[in-house]
């Protein structure tokens, strides 16, 4: 098993010393849009039983902050779509233990030899809401009439595009879907856990033009109709999102019992991380995440407050440090947009080398982590499972091989005054970049430019407001290095934007009409080869390849992933977090202990009423 | 009198006006807009980013979206949040009540206290309990609204007897009328004295100095001389002739009823405008904070006007004509 080596993991002896406040709400809103979108609600692997649970029992959550839609198609973020993964399914799901696509409302598939013409059988035991029920014309509704309806912009439609063809979506009979693509695409049953919204309700809005502010926060509660195990019964704004066990939810138990087992889910909307964990450990909620500093608070209180802390390995948030190689010009002053001897630094291969030689990967972990984070050397995290290719290229935190990389390149001090010159004599110095208000990433930029000037580079740091950083990034392209972070997924092909030469996101060198080096023409031809390639096998060889030309080549040059941590009180039963899934990507089999006694407290009273 | 007002509130036409432009320029002058955090997904395409402003009609110059906004202004439509996806009028309404009781019992913690607290300080002036109140009140100026929250709510955590934060209790439905309103009260006593103690000393000490003054005056040394007993000295004659600068004071801080305090809100989970605003703000949701700008103006200029009208009330001297 190729991808399961556990990755290193640096202890930390100075936990007291990191005082990191992870700004969660501000920074990076998007960063888990992407993950979260795709994959609502993972499932419970078949290889570890869950146990028969009770009926009844709450689980008290918190967010940061309010969702902004019960609409899974405007969705933009995840303080809402952590709202509607409970309220919609999609034809499949992801698993949250094997990460594996499974069936969800579809029950199977199939796909014709051509790899083009997927059929889906749907399950015919599903119901809405409303007790309508869910059939073939619900799934053409959603792809036909909402994600490729031109006046209701949408992320979905993005995804289901490719070189600017829509899929065909037709319905067969009553329960079966058949989805006919422009080209071949592996993540296609990925994709398929994209929402579907109810045709019975929704089209009249749609004709109507309404669509876009339809099932907004001014929506009554029961207006919501989806499929999902929890339904909709309580929104107040900035206080609260209560969501009630679906009666008619299809999914059964081993015994036949259907699920889910919890009665209710409220999510308290608590804006500030220390409120939060003060509540946590009062017993108000349920369910804490834990920033790096957190975890000297909670750990040693956990027999006592009844709860576990879970450490389940490294994140998928990414921190890189990318210098900018654009090679283009400004089409109004005719300037290119890197001064020539900057461009001719960013370049070279080897100065990218060198530089990540002088990440002091360690101390990242200790002093912005609190010890709880691990080196990140592929591209992939190592959560991500099939496609994390452990094997890549590493650079150990070592000054001097920087050092002699630089010189065998040809910087080195030559004037002894204690700043590296390139062969023409010019000082190596350059701007460094990255977003205020994310305070991990400030700290992991004042770590680096320690490394960097002690190598003999001039850098100046400075921290710019985040939009105007993402105009420099992708539009006036004049910055010389950045810090910054991208989402990760399990899905190589969802990064497509990033590492295709032409993507928008193609940091370093953004919308190339050709690629400009040979390295990036083979990552083109690898993510242009992998999306059509059915074969399992054969798509994870290539993303390997892909892994081992981005860490030779370090476009992107990795910090540290931050670890997921989380706590949960102890009194739920069936819990099996992942890095993947969270906590609770089990969640309809997931039943309160505590349940039972609770349930006996009624009956007591009623005697006491009694008697006198 | 009513036609001094009616003139005054013909003249807050172009004053708003002057205001709403000036925001929504300088609004402008920040770099990017709301959706340039969407582009940095992998997932969300150029064109779908395109879709969106246009429908905002953000890819217009900016001239021409304040006379978009002033048109929709007109039809009484402050247009649509981007973040909260709703309009703005709802965001503003769903939120206002809270916000208004908090600041309300804010403001009568602070008048009700720092008054009496002032004239109590004037009457002792140097004395050790002026000195004790005097140091207590700057205590509370000096320490920053969210370490005080921060450190209340701790408190609070460790007996026990106040909530943790939010508004109601999770179990708010299931009580009675009067149960409610004690579960309000509870939850609204900790953002109250956090918000209230850091206005607390300015007034204390406006209240004491004007006192003082008014206390050194020839007609006190009169009214004494005449007998008069100490109360009446100081409650009639005294106060009414110190009491003026704070009715201007109070018809300023009336306009700051509705706008909220955004970072003890956030700590104390308060579910008020404040930290809609601040978001908004941050994350540049162009309508919505110019629906706060216009509503804070409006507040603004009411509130002077109030203030004008008291002070005329208080004081025969001054007329309006």
């Amino acid at each position: 098993m190729k991808h399961s080596r556990k990755p290193r993991k640096s202890k930390s002896k100075n936990r007291e010393i990191a005082s990191l406040r992870r700004d969660r709400g501000f920074s990076f809103a998007f960063l888990a849009v992407a993950i979260i979108i795709l994959c609502p609600l993972s499932s419970f692997a078949e290889n570890c039983l869950p146990k028969i649970g009770t009926y009844g029992g709450k689980l008290i959550l918190s967010t940061t902050s309010d969702p902004k839609s019960f609409n899974p198609i405007l969705a933009k973020e995840t303080s809402t779509t952590v709202i509607t993964g409970l309220l919609f399914e999609g034809l499949t799901r992801t698993n949250g233990i094997t990460t594996e696509v499974e069936p969800n409302l579809a029950q199977s598939w199939e796909v014709d030899k051509s790899g083009l013409v997927w059929t889906f059988h749907l399950r015919k035991d599903v119901r809405w809401f409303d007790g309508q029920k869910f059939t073939a014309d619900d799934v053409v509704f959603t792809f036909n009439r909402l994600i490729y309806n031109p006046h209701i912009p949408n992320s979905a439609r993005d995804i289901f595009t490719i070189e600017g063809e829509a899929f065909k979506v037709e319905k067969v009979d009553k329960f079966s879907v058949r989805f006919t693509l422009p080209f071949k695409f592996a993540p296609f049953l990925r994709g398929m856990s994209q929402e579907i919204l109810p045709r019975h309700i929704l089209e009249k809005k749609v004709l109507k033009g309404e669509f876009n502010s339809a099932w907004g926060l001014d929506a009554s509660p029961g207006e919501v109709i989806g499929t999902g195990p929890f339904r909709l019964i309580g929104y107040l704004s900035g206080q609260k999102v209560v969501l009630q066990r679906n009666p008619l939810y299809w999914r059964k138990d081993r015994a036949g019992n259907s699920l889910p087992y919890l009665e209710k889910l409220i999510f308290l909307i608590v804006q500030s991380q220390d409120t939060a964990l003060l509540k946590f450990q009062e017993g108000e909620l349920d369910y804490y995440a834990l920033r790096g500093t957190d975890y000297p608070i909670l750990k040693p209180g956990e027999k006592e407050g009844g709860f576990t802390v879970y450490e389940t390995g490294p994140a998928f948030g990414t921190n890189f440090l990318v210098f900018n190689q654009n090679r283009g010009k400004d089409e109004n002053s005719g300037q290119p947009y890197v001064q020539p001897k900057k461009s001719d630094w960013f370049t070279n291969k080897r100065f990218r080398q060198a530089v990540a030689h002088c990440i002091d990967k360690d101390s990242i972990t200790d002093i912005v982590m609190n010890g709880l984070g691990s080196p990140q050397a592929s591209a992939m995290s190592p959560s991500a499972g099939f496609f994390y290719n452990p094997d890549v290229k590493e650079y150990e935190y070592d000054l001097d091989k920087a050092r002699t990389l630089l010189k065998k390149a040809g910087f080195f001090d030559r004037d002894k005054d204690g700043i590296v010159e390139d062969r023409a004599g010019n000082d190596i110095e350059f701007n460094l970049f990255t977003n205020s208000g994310n305070t991990q990433r400030v700290q992991i930029a004042n770590i680096v430019r320690k490394d960097l000037e002690s190598i003999g580079f001039k850098v100046h740091f400075m921290q710019l407001e985040f939009n105007n950083l993402v105009i420099k990034l992708n539009s006036t392209y004049d910055w010389d290095a950045v810090i910054l972070g991208l989402t990760g997924g399990i899905e190589p092909h969802f990064g497509n934007n990033v590492w295709q030469s032409s993507g928008h996101l193609h940091m370093w060198y953004p919308r190339q009409e050709k690629p400009a080096t040979s390295w990036e023409r083979r990552i083109d031809n690898i993510f242009n080869r992998a999306v059509q390639e059915l074969n399992k096998e054969k798509r994870r060889k290539l993303y390997d390849e892909w892994q081992e030309i981005v860490a030779e080549n370090c476009p992107f040059i990795y910090t540290v992933l931050p670890d997921s941590l989380f706590a949960v009180r102890n009194k739920f039963g069936n819990l099996h977090p992942t890095s993947y899934g969270g906590a609770f990507h089990n969640l309809e089999y997931i039943y309160s202990r505590t349940v039972s006694q609770l349930n006996r407290r009624p009956f007591l009273n009623s005697i006491g009423e009694v008697s006198p | 009198m009513t036609s001094y007002i009616v003139r005054r509130l013909i003249i807050a036409v172009p004053l708003l006006l002057a205001i709403s432009f000036v925001a929504f320029m300088f609004i402008h002058l920040a770099p990017g807009n709301y959706f340039d955090t969407l582009r940095m997904s992998p997932q969300i395409s150029e064109e779908t980013i395109k879709k969106y402003e246009s429908q905002y009609h953000l890819d217009e110059p900016p001239l021409i979206q304040y006379a978009f906004w002033l048109k929709n202004l007109l039809r009484l439509d402050l247009g649509y949040s981007f973040v909260l996806m709703s309009p703005v009028t709802d965001v503003i309404k769903k939120r206002l009540f809270n916000t208004f009781i908090l600041s309300l019992a804010a403001m009568l913690f602070t008048w009700f206290i720092a008054i009496p607290l002032g004239i109590f300080c004037a009457v002792r002036q140097n004395k050790f309990s002026d000195r004790f109140f005097s140091a207590l009140s700057f205590v509370g100026l000096s320490i920053p609204n969210f370490f005080f929250a921060l450190l209340l709510l701790y408190l609070a955590s460790l007996t026990g007897i106040l909530p943790l934060g939010g508004m109601r209790s999770a179990n708010y439905e299931d009580l009675s009328q009067l149960g409610r309103f004690w579960d309000l009260l509870k939850h609204l006593l900790i953002p109250t004295i956090v918000i209230g103690t850091s206005a607390l000393a300015g007034l204390q000490r406006i209240m004491r100095g004007n006192m003082l003054e008014v206390l050194r005056a020839q007609y006190i040394t009169t009214a004494r001389a005449k007998g008069l007993p100490e109360c009446r000295v100081i409650y009639i004659h005294a106060l009414r002739n110190a009491v003026n600068p704070m009715i201007t004071i109070f018809g300023y801080s009336l306009s700051g009823l509705l706008s909220g305090a955004a970072l003890t809100e956030i700590i104390t989970g308060w579910p008020g405008l404040g930290s809609v605003m601040l978001q908004a703000v941050r994350s540049q949701d162009l309508f919505l904070v110019m629906g706060s700008m216009l509503m804070g103006g409006m507040m603004l200029i009411g509130a002077n006007l109030v203030a004008d009208i008291l002070l005329a009330w208080s004081d025969p001297r001054i007329q309006y004509k």
